[in-house]
């Protein structure tokens, strides 16, 4: 058992450091130099330059073959690996804040409005999903299904405008924008269900239905047990596994957060950090928020696999 | 007839690929449904070609297209007969500009298919085939581009890629015919779409490489290239179909929240900057500019979807899980 | 045992743990909104370092915490600098060189930590020495140091020998032009004549602030303001919220007690001689949307509404006046022009609309240029783009400041006329002699904006309407400013908002020794302007200078170098339980005067 815990472990590593190289490809490579879009306003080539040199991207980028060998890892790429290492994720340009302090400050507003969000979705979607498996084929099943996929082809910005709009503003029913207490989360919190339910229910039905036709239901069916004795005892326990991993890795999303209802609703969460970021050509906190995303899935997806096998040792062997 | 039969069907994917579309077919016409939406999509083909007539006509006459020009004395006019959809802020009609979002939405599709398909089909039929090595290679580039949350990817990409486009000269020349936005979001959702391809792709080709039919083509001497693009490839080219159908909704909503984050489309009406541009005046009243621009991504998207499902039951049920959540 | 249950049991259980631990603090409290209480909405704003308070929202929050020698007074006007942390204006020498400031005893930083045992000091005349040097230190990147830089005796040599140095800097270089002679009196030894040195000393740049402060947070120092201003910083959540409370210890300073006639009636004059400031507490919220703003000004949670264009039809008669159901709420409406001009802008030195060594291609480009100008109807352009807001623009030099003129814009907008000048320049019907259509690229500003679509197309139309095919470029605004400062442009768009109630802030725009990667960002050069403008510098506020700007502002518009847009005008609506609110081209630290009602 621990050897495979540590092999899965181990196995991480490769995937972290491909995270990495894709994460600087993007950003340094394809982007150009940095300094550019930091220098705004005023930038003379003096400036740039300074820039350039402070922040290291006049460096070469990968291995430094001007001062071989003594300086070979004074190059960009290293320099990043040593730092992430040390889980600094610099300084932002725009605030001169530490990355780090503004991804803390934001983590507890996001977890505030993800974490419900995830849940309800979650209990409804599965809620619905056991009851369009149970009807499946009647008229129940197919106006869930065809409702889900109706919910699914509309902008989840329309649903932020038109609950704004009717919901805050014309009934009154909510506050219109702000997180000064939990009321102010309904509304973004519902929005983000009725926007996203949709999906997950069209998912959770094609698990159980798949459940549905294997041989043991076929056995328990033939043994005389219920519908319902067989959707609630043999599908839906068997289905909780892809249920689960679904949920694991969902469990990195509530980190970074809601993009769009963070800025609408004024959630000053990692959604909306990562947006004003983008807005400002604030690199390293849009490669820090887009890095710490990565690598909690990567985390996630190891210890889902992890759990399953101290859950169920047989899974080990498939 | 169903959105998802009861049983799966064994479709056996033989080496016949018109029995293979034959029975397809048979099945999907006695869906009702999916009839339903191939319809629709059809409209909206004919709406997007269209639109690329009056597109191109304007562009090789050196003329502005109509949608482009500007009637500020009939601004903001709320749907009248000559305007069923009413004016926008230019006092533009938005039935125009709406045929013209259809024409961006499917450029969309193509643009980044151009770099889905080739890249994605290309990995993962050369990881599927050779296995070894190779296919460790690859399978730790795309578990990799996999782990990056796909809309921060799809973001950081676009967003650098148009900084990148901006600065470049020689890029100039291809954004007076290609708006720069639309590109650098087909950039971006390219190189983050194609995984989702490539572990299908390559599923097929590792188990097609045992079958009878290989074995035999490469007895008789068939080239390693030969037996990918001759023998296999007409055998799970329909995934490619499949992968496109269902991956297109997903690319015309991004591109809403694209333009919303101020990186999407910038000098052509998609549906996306319409909805941006209609969320400002919503408030006023004019609720017929977002109203247009929803129902004409409702149908196609919710078109796309069912189509998408049902031609997927119909060619290869098996895929339902392997493809995880869609949209 | 069910092996998943396990798993859902255990997840369920650090999930509910998670969510409790991460949402007992997060919350901001309701509280803050009532009472004595001024909400209102920020914006973008980056830290509380007055080197650093570039933009107009740096500015205004930091001007909350902050002080400097001088402020504009409030109510009168035209506007002018009074004392603020000086006994009296500063003694000026006969020869215009050297300014002695005395300083006002008994002004304390607020406490804070970084000061031993917490208690602030008093401000003495070797802090604004600190802070004056700390604007020109290199190594900040302020982009202020224009205020004293090449004006100040000495600050070019302190520059370069401080810039050289890599690693902490070292304050106690001396620097000539700064002399805290004692505790209270400071000089500042100007190089020449500088008569703006007094505008520019109530600018956030001139700001005091404590170098213990900037030692002991370092880094931190833009998120731990410690001033003299009338407010202090309670809380902040960067892209959210920011909160302020009285400065307890903030010295004394009352209602102005005059200003323009007219003042006393308007009940500007009711709180005359209380002291300041006058709401307890100011709150801030960073929204983005518009739409969010009106409602929330509708629901009376914030004091003022900048009103957007597309909200304008709905909250503004088409007289321009405020619609009837805002007026049964008390709500008011004010016009507050910004002192700033919009333009577009040609390079000089682009090969196609520029100058030339060719006299006859010189005027051709000449006439293009006018042309070009006389194509855009900006009557139309502020009408159907900004809804009446702006006002055409007929001089660079925006109303209210020395040098603007009434004389009609020399290529407002006629058709024939531009048709004609566009024929004289070579391009009849917008087409060379070959029979192409004549090509440019202009750029503009805030790509992916519903407005610069709207501006873009608008361009684009006008300049068809003479035949010439322009091509609009969005650009981010990143490589909008690299484009400007590179040089890299045909024809840009911009604005220019004043720093300071003199002309000259404009005209620099067009010096040539200012050319890019400098502010001149046409690269114009004329030797007759740049001698003009060099006599102008040394000049102290006269006729005759003024007669001077008119001079320059004629040779600009001959040469057409800016096709002129217009003056941006702010239109605010107002709760009516906001009160002593007038409008005012700095209104940076005026968050003071403000009073707030019970509502």
């Amino acid at each position: 058992m621990s050897a495979y815990v540590i092999r899965r472990l181990l196995s991480v590593v490769p995937i972290t450091i491909g995270v990495m190289l894709i994460t600087f490809f993007v950003f340094r490579v394809v982007g150009g130099n940095p300094a550019y879009r930091i220098a705004g306003k005023n930038a003379t080539p003096a400036r740039i330059a300074q820039i350039s040199h402070e922040r290291g991207y006049d460096k070469p980028l990968f291995l430094n073959f001007r001062q071989f060998p003594t300086q070979l890892l004074d190059a960009q790429f290293p320099q990043l690996c040593s730092n992430l290492l040390r889980l600094d994720f610099g300084r932002s340009f725009v605030t001169k804040q530490r990355v780090s302090t503004m991804l803390r400050e934001g983590v507890g507003p996001s977890l505030c409005v993800t974490t419900p969000l995830f849940f309800i979705e979650l209990f409804l979607g599965v809620g619905l999903a056991l009851l369009a498996a149970y009807y499946r084929n009647t008229w129940i099943d197919r106006s869930l299904v065809l409702l889900s996929v109706m919910g699914m082809s509309i902008s989840s910005l329309v649903y932020i405008m038109l609950a704004q709009y009717w919901l805050a503003s014309v009934w009154r029913l909510f506050p219109v924008w702000g997180f000064e207490s939990p009321r102010y989360l309904i509304l973004p919190v519902l929005v983000g269900v009725i926007a996203g339910v949709g999906g997950e229910l069209r998912f959770y039905r094609t698990v159980m239905l798949d459940e549905m036709y294997q041989d043991y239901v076929r056995t328990a069916r033939a043994k005389g047990v219920s519908s319902r004795g067989i959707l609630f005892h043999h599908v839906l326990r068997n289905a909780l596994i892809p249920i689960l991993t679904n949920v694991i890795i969902a469990i990195p999303f509530l980190y970074t957060g809601a993009l769009l209802l963070e800025n609408f609703f004024g959630i000053p969460g990692l959604g909306r950090l990562t947006v004003m970021a983008l807005f400002n050509f604030d690199d390293d906190v849009v490669f820090a928020t887009t890095f710490i995303g990565s690598i909690m899935f990567v985390l996630f997806n190891a210890l889902t696999d992890i759990a399953y096998t101290w859950a169920d040792p047989r899974i080990r062997l498939k | 007839m169903s959105t998802a039969p009861e049983q799966p069907q064994t479709v056996t994917a033989s080496a016949s690929p018109e029995g293979l579309w034959t029975i397809a077919w048979r099945q999907l016409r006695r869906n009702r449904l999916a009839m339903i939406c191939l319809t629709i999509l059809c409209v909206y083909t004919a709406t997007w070609v269209y639109a690329e007539g009056v597109y191109w006509s304007a562009k090789i006459r050196g003329a502005v297209p109509d949608y482009k020009i500007s009637h500020y004395e009939n601004r903001n006019q709320p749907p009248s007969l000559p305007h069923p959809l009413g004016t926008n802020f230019a006092g533009r009609d938005n039935l125009k500009q709406l045929i013209q979002g259809t024409r961006i939405a499917f450029e969309l599709g193509l643009l980044t298919s151009l770099i889905v398909i080739p890249l994605g089909f290309a990995l993962g039929a050369l990881a599927g085939y050779f296995g070894g090595k190779l296919d460790s290679v690859i399978v730790y580039l795309y578990s990799v581009v996999a782990s990056v949350p796909d809309i921060l990817l799809i973001m950081s990409i676009t967003y650098v890629t148009r900084a990148a486009v901006e600065r470049s000269a020689a890029m100039q020349s291809v954004t007076r015919y290609i708006d720069a936005g639309l590109l650098s979001i087909c950039v971006g959702m390219g190189f983050t779409g194609w995984v989702g391809l490539c572990r299908i792709i390559r599923g097929e080709y590792f188990k097609h490489r045992e079958r009878q039919y290989v074995l035999a083509a490469r007895a008789l001497g068939a080239s390693n290239a030969s037996i990918i693009f001759r023998h296999i490839m007409p055998n799970v080219s329909h995934l490619v179909i499949i992968n496109f159908s269902l991956r297109f909704p997903g690319l015309i909503l991004t591109e809403v929240v694209l333009s919303y984050l101020g990186i999407g489309i910038a000098a052509e009406p998609s549906w996306g900057t319409i909805i941006n541009d209609a969320k400002q005046r919503l408030w006023l009243g004019n609720w017929w500019e977002l109203a247009g621009a929803t129902i004409a991504m409702f149908f196609l998207v919710l078109a796309l979807n069912l189509f998408g499902d049902a031609l997927r039951d119909a060619l290869d049920p098996k895929l339902r899980i392997a493809e995880g959540k869609t949209a | 045992m069910m092996p998943s249950s396990r798993l859902l049991a255990l997840l369920s259980a650090g999930a509910i743990i998670a969510t409790a631990i991460s949402c007992g603090p997060v919350f901001t409290s309701d509280s803050a909104d009532k009472g004595n209480t001024l909400c209102r909405v920020g914006g973008d704003f980056k830290g509380f370092d007055p080197v650093d308070a570039v933009d107009v929202e740096s500015a205004r929050e930091v001007s909350y915490v902050y002080e400097g020698l001088l402020e504009y007074a409030y109510l009168d006007r035209p506007y002018h600098p009074i004392p603020r942390l000086t006994q009296g204006m500063p003694d000026i020498s006969s020869d215009g060189l050297t300014y002695t400031f005395k300083i006002k005893p008994g002004v304390r930083f607020i406490d804070d930590p970084c000061f031993p045992g917490g208690k602030g000091r008093e401000v003495v005349a070797a802090d604004f020495v600190y802070s004056f040097k700390r604007v020109l230190d290199p190594h900040l990147e302020s982009q202020g140091d224009w205020i004293f830089a090449g004006h100040v005796l000495g600050a070019d040599d302190w520059v370069k020998e401080i810039g050289a140095i890599n690693g902490p800097v070292d304050y106690s270089v001396p620097l000539p032009g700064f002399q805290a002679t004692d505790k209270y009196t400071l000089q500042i030894q100007l190089a020449k004549p500088y008569p703006q040195l007094l505008y520019v000393l109530t600018m956030c740049y001139a700001f005091v602030v404590p170098h213990e402060a900037v030692e002991f947070y370092g880094q931190q120092f833009r998120r731990h303001p410690v001033g003299t201003g009338p407010f202090r910083l309670k809380s902040w959540r960067p892209n959210y919220r920011l909160e302020y409370e009285r400065n307890p210890t903030f010295n004394g300073q009352t209602y102005p007690s005059t200003g323009e006639p007219g003042d006393r009636a308007a009940g500007l004059l009711d709180d005359a001689g209380k002291p300041l400031p006058l709401v307890d507490r100011i709150v801030e919220y960073d929204i983005r949307e518009f739409y969010t703003v009106w409602q929330m000004f509708l629901g009376g949670r914030i004091f003022s509404s900048g009103l957007s264009k597309d909200y304008f039809e709905k909250a503004i008669a088409p007289d321009l006046s405020l619609s009837p159901d805002l007026v049964r709420r008390g709500i008011r409406l004010y016009k507050v022009p910004e002192p700033s001009t919009d333009y577009i802008g040609f390079n000089m030195l682009d090969s196609a609309v520029g100058v030339s060594t060719d006299p006859v291609i010189n005027e051709r480009h000449r006439k293009l240029r006018q042309a070009f100008a006389s194509a855009i109807d900006v009557k139309k352009y502020v009408e159907v783009i900004f809804n009446n807001r702006y006002m055409p623009a007929n001089s660079f030099i925006p109303p209210g400041v020395a040098g603007h003129t009434d004389k009609p814009y020399a290529y407002e907008f006629n058709l024939e006329r531009a048709k004609q000048l566009i024929a004289e320049a070579g391009f009849p019907g917008g087409r060379d002699e070959h029979g192409n259509a004549l090509r440019l690229t202009m750029i503009l500003p805030g790509a992916g904006s519903t407005g610069a679509r709207q501006e873009a197309d608008f361009y684009e139309e006008a300049l068809r309407a003479i035949g010439v095919e322009l091509i609009v470029q969005q650009l981010s605004f990143a490589e909008y400013l690299r484009r400007e400062h590179d040089g890299e442009t045909q024809v840009f768009w911009g604005a220019w908002i004043i720093d300071y109630p003199d002309a000259q802030n404009f005209l620099q725009l067009f010096y040539g020794p200012n050319k890019c990667p400098g502010i001149n960002a046409c690269n114009y050069q004329n030797p007759a302007f740049d001698r003009q403008y060099e006599r102008i510098l040394t000049m102290a506020d006269s006729p005759e200078r003024t007669a001077l700007y008119e001079q320059m502002a004629d040779m600009t518009t001959t040469d057409c170098v800016w096709a002129l847009l217009d003056y941006r005008l702010e239109y605010g609506l107002y709760q009516p339980w906001f009160q002593n609110y007038k409008p005012h081209g700095f209104p940076y630290p005026n968050g003071k005067y403000y009073k707030v009602l019970p509502h």
